[in-house]
């Protein structure tokens, strides 16, 4: 198919699913939830120049922001995420240390994010400058949160309190649980640069807070920000085998091994089936998973991947 | 990108929604369809001013190289692509530790010279406008060699740091010689470190037995980044920046044509 003609039918499908949405009209024990998704964006601020093969001329962090205000007009219920590795790639690193990526992801209106072994490659104290610039930026959009449950930030305290296991969101008809999980710093981070953090089994960290987040705070949908990668031919964790040793995860947004996937991968566990997604790198797409909740139980759920094309 | 798949699996995900959810009828609204998606206005107002900073910075001077650095025509030395291993090597040992003996990078990802003058950023920026990383690994003395043979049978020899590399003969009968830099021979069963960039570890450019490399290190750093930083520090410390001495391999121009012609063997 022409792209042409793709963009022109995604955007009417963009524009039929607002149709669709229940909203306030379905009753109070059924709702739907939109998880828009990005991954290792690595610093690209502009679009990629020419020269760049199949992904020249696509991304952007202002389009991708006029695209999440379209769909946000569009759907109503919406969680904006992230999987992590938001620094090092443009010279927009090099000059702004990760600080205006952080402000741009706040004015587009993200919810959490994950960190990606890259957003630790100018050490803790500048990931932290830069998470504080981000909060102290005067913006009628809230700060997002940062989310893992698998480093012990014990060591490193100024992280620590901006770092949470987990986040709970309402939305008409529907209560989510969002977490995260990163990638062991062996042999991808310099010790230096994580000094007082230390790594545990993402599997044995998120079975607990699954748990918690199901039994305690009653949520109807979990989802996992993983930087752990798709699908890890060594044996490390990794997205495709957590649904199998995580029960009770309905949506990974995946990210690290830049993977791009045209839609979500749906992966057997034990309560059903997971979604396992991730959108390359880069911000050369935008996830989206769709998700129609009854008295808190999936009942049907899909995604695609968008471009981010002018 | 498949396109075709994605937007029937997006079509048949609504349908499915649709189903399930069985929502009263509501009323039509006109959703213009666009293929383009404009720049927000409020994000680009903020982008716009820092993006002329980072273009200015490209015209940056860094230092100054009377001779220029060039990666060589056909049958001369890649003495750019020797500049970029140095840099690769020297860079590596402080993040590891320890030091490292051997570096490589593939002629190929070097995609400007350094023309004689000033070096500004954006030349930097010509010459690799890749965001490689520096990769560090383990490999034997035996290895080295190997990583060596190959990148002279596939290309007439890529870029490398810490070695001499001697073909001597026909190129029917010819013999590969490979030392460290100081001409001492290399151990097979030595364990050493190599500086290579993720692209040639993942197997790129096929040098195989970089793959085999063990206790990757990651370092985050990109190779850009290291020649920056490299250039700034020789233009501070007042000096200029010099082309690396010829002499690392040194190949008959008869094997050298038989290697293009794809017809030399080892």
């Amino acid at each position: 198919m022409e792209r042409r003609t793709f963009l022109a039918s995604l955007s009417a499908a963009a524009a039929v699913a607002s149709r669709v949405p229940l909203k306030a009209t379905e009753g109070p024990d059924s709702g739907r939830i939109t998880l828009l998704h990005t991954n290792d964006t690595h610093s690209r601020i502009e679009p990629f120049g020419p020269g760049n093969g199949a992904i020249s001329g696509k991304g952007g962090m202002a389009r991708r922001a006029t695209l999440v205000k379209q769909l946000r007009g569009q759907l109503g219920s919406i969680l904006l995420l992230d999987a992590g590795d938001t620094f090092q790639g443009t010279p927009y690193f090099n000059r702004y240390k990760g600080r205006l990526d952080y402000q741009l992801m706040r004015m587009i209106g993200y919810d959490a994010t994950t960190l990606g072994n890259h957003d630790f490659d100018n050490g803790v104290g500048m990931l932290v400058e830069a998470i504080e610039s981000m909060e102290q930026l005067k913006h009628r959009n809230p700060p997002f949160a940062f989310l893992n449950c698998n480093f012990d930030c014990k060591g490193a305290p100024a992280l620590a309190k901006r770092v949470r296991p987990y986040l709970v969101r309402d939305f008409p008809g529907v209560r989510v649980g969002i977490t995260g999980v990163g990638v062991a710093f062996a042999g991808l981070v310099a010790s230096k640069n994580h000094e007082g953090i230390s790594w545990n089994d993402p599997y044995e960290s998120l079975k607990p807070v699954v748990k918690r987040l199901r039994e305690v705070e009653k949520v109807d949908l979990v989802v996992v920000l993983s930087h752990l990668g798709y699908d890890n031919k060594d044996g490390a964790p990794d997205d495709l085998r957590m649904p199998g040793q995580v029960a009770g995860i309905d949506a990974i947004i995946g990210g690290h091994s830049h993977t791009f996937l045209d839609a979500p991968v749906k992966v057997k566990q034990a309560q059903g089936e997971t979604l396992v997604f991730q959108v390359g790198f880069g911000g050369v797409n935008l996830g989206r998973m769709d998700f129609a909740l009854a008295r808190g139980e999936v009942k049907a759920a899909s995604g695609a991947a968008m471009p981010v094309v002018g | 990108m498949k396109l075709k798949p994605c937007n029937a699996f997006f079509f048949a995900s609504l349908l499915s929604l649709h189903l399930v959810a069985q929502p009263p009828v509501t009323k039509a609204e006109v959703i213009p369809i666009t293929e383009a998606i404009a720049d927000d206005p409020e994000v680009q107002k903020v982008i716009e001013p820092l993006a002329a900073e980072i273009k200015a910075t490209f015209g940056q001077p860094l230092v100054q190289a009377p001779q220029g650095v060039f990666r060589g025509r056909r049958g001369e030395e890649n003495l750019l692509g020797y500049w970029v291993s140095d840099v690769m090597r020297h860079a590596a040992q402080p993040l590891v530790g320890v030091p490292v003996r051997f570096a490589i990078t593939n002629a190929g990802g070097l995609r400007a010279n350094l023309r004689p003058g000033q070096i500004k950023v954006g030349d930097i920026f010509e010459l690799m406008p890749f965001e490689n990383e520096l990769v560090v690994v383990e490999l034997t003395g035996a290895e080295v060699i190997q990583v060596v043979k190959e990148g002279l049978l596939r290309r007439g020899g890529e870029p490398c740091s810490g070695v001499k590399v001697k073909v001597e003969g026909t190129p029917q009968q010819a013999t590969l010689t490979v030392t460290w830099e100081d001409g001492s021979a290399i151990d097979p069963s030595a364990v050493v470190k190599v500086a290579t960039t993720d692209y040639l570890y993942a197997g790129g450019d096929s040098i195989p037995t970089l793959k085999k490399g063990r206790k990757p290190f990651t370092t985050g750093v990109t190779l850009r980044q290291m020649l920056l930083d490299q250039c700034t520090a020789i233009g501070k410390a007042g000096k200029e920046l010099l082309p690396p001495a010829p002499g690392r391999y040194v190949v008959p121009a008869s094997i050298q044509e038989a290697i293009r012609d794809k017809t030399f063997k080892l």
